[in-house]
């Protein structure tokens, strides 16, 4: 035998051993998820047994989680709550992290070691002074203490978009004030549509943080039912609803579904964000 | 032109005013959501106030934060969280990195279905998981009995539910594998190749050439990992939840940490005692441990960046 | 820019200093101004927060609160369903209250009293003249007030005892003591071939549906708290001698198969409770459970019984635990008068209560509708309604942090009965403990 096919073998050999170690961590990724499903679709007294296949396929399961929950009220509101948040999200830091990737200016450096801070800070640490201000308003009980605060900027928004801006080169923006674009001009016309990647990722981000989110409306939402959204529906739903686990898996599938379904469609965005967030 | 505006010394020249006007919504914000309730968090830490009534108490909450075992238990499940899960989560993130960037065919699919879970909503993944390793319903425990090996409670065993927990957070492990690949790819691919020549195996090509290069990457995760477990929240509240079959009737109550308060982490504890009971003083009390614990893992943190925002000044 | 950050820090600790000196959340009420009748009415919509969940009460429910609409047609009701404690607290702590709000529990009663979460109704029931002394029965009296406030106002009441299923007794009677129960329990288990169980007896651990201290608490005549508020549990020698009890059966079982076979039980307010389905032959429960067993399970021959009593209290056999719903007016209620109407119906109208009574089974509230001759009365509903008016039953002792005291013992008592505690005596003094520091904590002294 030559010393080629050994290594021949040897690579073949590999190959099969690593496509074997994929294929084992793709069913152990995607068993919870089938599992899930495959729950969703048993009648009530199965989803009590340790049986895994459906005896009966109850696809009606899904139109009773709407009769017995008020799921519609939930979507809603967990669409109210991310698309605003992400709009105001965007409104107010792209401008804030322009400044911290162009501008110079005194305390720059600090303002953006500031931002990381607050980005690293759990947000548990201020939750009690907050609440009160919010209380004072009279707007706990909503989703709006959620909501409203993103106006003022978002830490992590800004420091995943201003790594992103400082990799623009100057001389694009150089060449806009040429031709004699201001500095906000030259932000909107020039350095937005680089930036879209970015935009898009960190809007993703938000939009998904949001529909996500619990401890921000068991917080502040979990005491009117009217302002739930889908994530305290869910993690209530058995005990609230009196049902078994199989409409509570439906529920979980249901609250699943536009998150992937988004991800197939944007999947190349997610993973430059994702990139985004470690350091270079 | 670099350096123009720095070397002006009037603070209000008109870069710096600019700036000002940009920054002016995160700067509202930061002093609104951090500055002010860091200072009144400090305040409140020597009331008792329940919403309703403000009283001053001197020195009670920090008395009973000492006697509060309830706290330290909290404090060695956090502990525990940031010292097992988190490197654990690295090693395999790093792990399923290395092999996703060395397959050849299929790898796009394979990154999907790996970073899949990483998506679900915590609340609908931990439910998912909680009922997989639910005795007596869910599959997994009858197949580890089945082939023989010891078949625990996972969320209902002191012993285990953390392990219960690691499990979910190594399923949603896709976040750091995207860091990683994209950190694996940027290791020139001639060091490998002048390394073989060398005759350098897998491992010693891994600690002389890959480690070094990924390094700043790795210890990016770990630190995030470690701030991120600090907050940890969502997932340890809903399983034991789920996992005590509390059902919310007259006269049975929900206790955070089910089984023994073996998954009661610092965040719960800081919310039952502010938002459940009221003890609005003491919960500033942990607020202030928390953020003192934070901030020393955010520090280390900013080491990382020094340097970073000076580049092109 | 630090300069900048100072100043302001400096503003908002000044706001907030003033603001503090304002009322936070909601203020008190002054005395009620009562409607006249005949006057001419401005429509109202009040919200109301309650826990009905399971179907058969909602739907009950819903025609009680017809019954008020046609009585007070200008009054909408906005009903919330299945609304815990917390959920009321943090809305008024919050400032954000319903006008009515139902809880099924007396637990919180301290705290909504104390911290003035609900306002006090002895004005209201003054100006409507309504006689609490003369309406509703000594115990309920006791657990709707505290020192001296009436906050809120019973709406039926609950007694604890326990179920059997007839034909899963094998010709049985029902267990008169603890040692009767654990040894019937023991004959009626059934496991397959695995050792798996099929059939439970009885299921003593505490994570048990109902199976909560304070339930079982009763069988042994166990305290609570002294006078002064601390903790009497671990003085008590009742506490160990139920905890010993319900290891010995847990561990009859193995602490692990119980746990699987628990943890394979449906929800209990739905179809799928293990005594609707006969997974298990005999439950603590309250009365309520008749109608849901009417409701979701005709067919099951079962009856009830008082709770089996400690082997040497014989003579407190009859005895159990008694609580109920009370339903209160929130401070910060945006219409107090149109509320009062509500919770006076729901509470004093004997006609409504009676109705409701029959439809959910709950023991009725007030005097005259317990007398009433439309109160339908069947020999197991009757056991609860002998319970209710047992004088060795008793009720949770109003405390502030009840809640917690429950929680507290709650966790001791699955440490314990999981084998993971093997100190009883240990525990327990760890229980007086937290309950003392925490009193300390929450009330001073």
């Amino acid at each position: 035998m030559t010393r080629r096919s050994v290594v021949r073998r040897g690579t073949v050999l590999l190959w099969v051993a690593r496509h074997a170690l994929a294929i084992a961590l793709a069913l152990m990724f995607l068993g919870p998820l089938v599992f899930i499903a495959l729950t969703a679709l048993m009648s009530d007294r199965q989803a009590l047994t340790s049986d895994l296949w459906p005896h009966t396929w109850n696809w009606g399961n899904f139109a009773e989680i709407f009769e017995k929950a008020p799921l519609l009220t939930w979507i809603r509101n967990t669409l109210l709550y991310s698309v605003l948040a992400t709009a105001f999200m965007l409104v107010s830091s792209i401008p804030v992290a322009y400044a911290l990737a162009r501008f110079r200016f005194r305390g720059r450096r600090l303002a953006f070691l500031l931002v990381i801070t607050t980005m690293m800070l759990p947000p548990q640490v201020v939750a009690v002074p907050i609440y009160l201000i919010w209380a004072r308003f009279h707007l706990t009980g909503t989703l709006w203490p959620l909501i409203l605060p993103m106006l003022l900027g978002d830490a992590f928004s800004i420091f995943l978009l201003r790594q992103f801006l400082v990799t623009i080169p100057r001389e694009y923006s150089d060449a806009a004030k040429v031709d004699g674009c201001g500095e906000f001009r030259t932000l909107v016309r020039v350095i937005l549509p680089m930036a879209r990647p970015a935009i898009a990722a960190v809007a993703l981000f938000q939009f998904f943080y949001c529909w996500n989110d619990y401890y921000g409306p068991l917080l502040y939402a979990g005491t009117d039912l009217d302002s739930w959204t889908l994530s305290l529906g869910l993690a209530a739903f058995r005990s609230v609803h009196r049902v078994q686990w199989n409409l509570t898996m439906a529920a979980t599938l249901l609250a699943m579904a536009p998150v992937i379904i988004v991800f197939f469609f944007a999947q190349k965005v997610f993973i430059e964000g994702v990139k985004l967030t470690g350091v270079k | 032109m670099a350096g123009t505006a720095l070397s002006r010394p009037n603070p209000l020249s008109r870069g710096n005013l600019r700036a000002l006007l940009y920054l002016s919504p995160w700067l509202a914000g930061f002093a609104i959501f951090f500055v002010y309730p860091l200072v009144s968090t400090v305040y409140f830490s020597f009331q008792r106030y329940d919403l309703f009534t403000l009283e001053p108490v001197g020195l009670l909450n920090w008395e009973y934060f000492l006697k509060d075992q309830a706290a330290w238990t909290a404090i060695r499940n956090t502990l525990w969280l940031v010292v097992v899960m988190v490197p654990l989560r690295v090693l395999f993130g790093l792990g399923v990195a290395q092999l996703v960037t060395r397959l050849k065919a299929g790898a796009g699919v394979y990154r999907t279905i790996f970073y899949l879970p990483a998506l679900v909503p915590l609340v609908a993944g931990t439910l998912g998981f909680v009922f997989l390793l639910n005795p007596g319903t869910g599959p997994v425990q009858a197949i580890l009995s089945a082939v023989g090996l010891p078949a625990p409670d996972w969320f209902g065993d002191p012993a285990w539910s953390k392990w219960g927990l690691t499990l979910l957070g190594l399923w949603s492990v896709g976040d750091l594998m995207v860091i990683f690949m994209a950190a694996l790819l940027d290791v020139p691919k001639q060091l490998y190749e002048a390394a073989a020549i060398d005759g350098a195996n897998g491992w010693r090509q891994f600690t002389s050439i890959t480690l070094p290069v990924i390094r700043p990457v790795l210890m990016f995760a770990l630190v995030t990992g470690v701030i991120q477990t600090l907050q940890y929240f969502t997932q340890a509240e809903v399983a034991a939840r789920v996992a005590s079959g509390a059902t919310d009737s007259a006269g049975s109550v929900f206790t955070p940490g089910y089984p023994d308060q073996s998954t009661l982490t610092f965040p719960q504890w800081l919310f039952q005692q502010g938002f459940r009971d009221y003890a609005m003083g003491y919960a500033c009390v942990l607020a202030l441990m928390l953020f003192a614990v934070a901030m020393v893992f955010t520090l280390i943190l900013l080491r990382q960046f020094r340097g970073l925002g000076e580049e092109d000044v | 820019m630090k300069r900048l950050l100072f100043l302001s820090a400096a503003l908002s600790i000044g706001a907030e200093l003033a603001a503090l000196t304002a009322c936070t959340a909601g203020t008190e009420s002054g005395p009620p101004k009562m409607a006249q009748s005949g006057a001419s009415h401005e429509p109202v919509t009040i919200e109301f927060w309650h826990g009905f969940s399971a179907d058969n009460e909602l739907k009950a429910f819903d025609e009680t609160l017809a019954g008020f609409r046609k009585k007070f047609p200008w009054i909408t009701v906005k009903p919330t369903k299945a609304v815990q404690d917390g959920q009321i607290l943090q809305s008024v702590r919050g400032g954000n209250p319903p006008d009515v709000a139902l809880s099924f529990t007396t637990d919180s009663v301290a705290e909504f009293c104390k911290a003035g979460i609900f306002q006090d109704l002895n004005p209201y029931l003054k100006a409507s003249g309504i006689d609490p002394a003369s309406l509703f029965p000594k115990v309920i009296a006791e657990y709707t007030q505290y020192q001296g406030k009436r906050c809120v106002m019973p709406m039926l009441a609950d007694a604890y005892g326990l179920y059997y299923n007839k034909t899963l007794m094998q010709g049985h009677q029902p267990p008169k003591t603890m040692s009767e129960l654990a040894d019937l329990a023991k004959k009626l288990t059934v496991k397959d071939d695995k050792g798996d169980i099929k059939v439970a007896g009885f299921v003593p651990t505490s994570q048990m549906y109902e199976n909560a201290p304070i339930h079982t608490g009763v069988m042994v005549g166990a305290k609570w708290t002294n006078p002064d508020g601390t903790s009497a549990i671990g003085s008590d020698p009742q506490w160990k001698k139920l905890m010993t009890w319900q290891k010995e059966l847990t561990d009859w079982y193995g602490y692990d198969r119980l746990e699987k076979f628990r943890k394979s039980f449906g929800d209990e307010w739905s179809a799928e409770n293990p005594f609707n389905t006969g997974k298990v032959a005999m439950a603590v429960d309250g009365e309520w459970r008749t109608a849901m067993l009417a409701a979701d399970a005709p067919d099951l021959d079962y009856g009830t019984a008082p709770l089996p009593v400690a082997d040497d209290q014989p003579q407190r056999y009859g005895a159990g635990f008694i609580a109920g719903t009370v339903i209160g007016i929130p401070r910060g209620a945006k219409h107090a008068e149109a509320a009062w109407e509500l919770v006076r119906y729901l509470t004093t109208d004997t006609g409504s209560l009676v109705t409701l009574s029959n439809a959910i089974r709950n023991v009725p509230s007030t005097l005259p509708a317990l007398q009433s001759p439309d109160l339908k009365k069947d020999p197991n509903f009757q056991t609860f309604l002998d319970v209710f008016a047992n004088p060795d039953s008793t009720t949770l002792p109003a405390h502030v942090n009840s809640v917690f005291n429950q929680q507290t013992l709650q966790e001791a008592q699955i440490k314990w009965e999981s084998g993971r505690a093997s100190d009883l005596d240990a525990l327990l003094a760890e229980v007086d403990k937290k309950i003392d520091e925490k009193l300390k904590l929450t009330a001073g002294g």
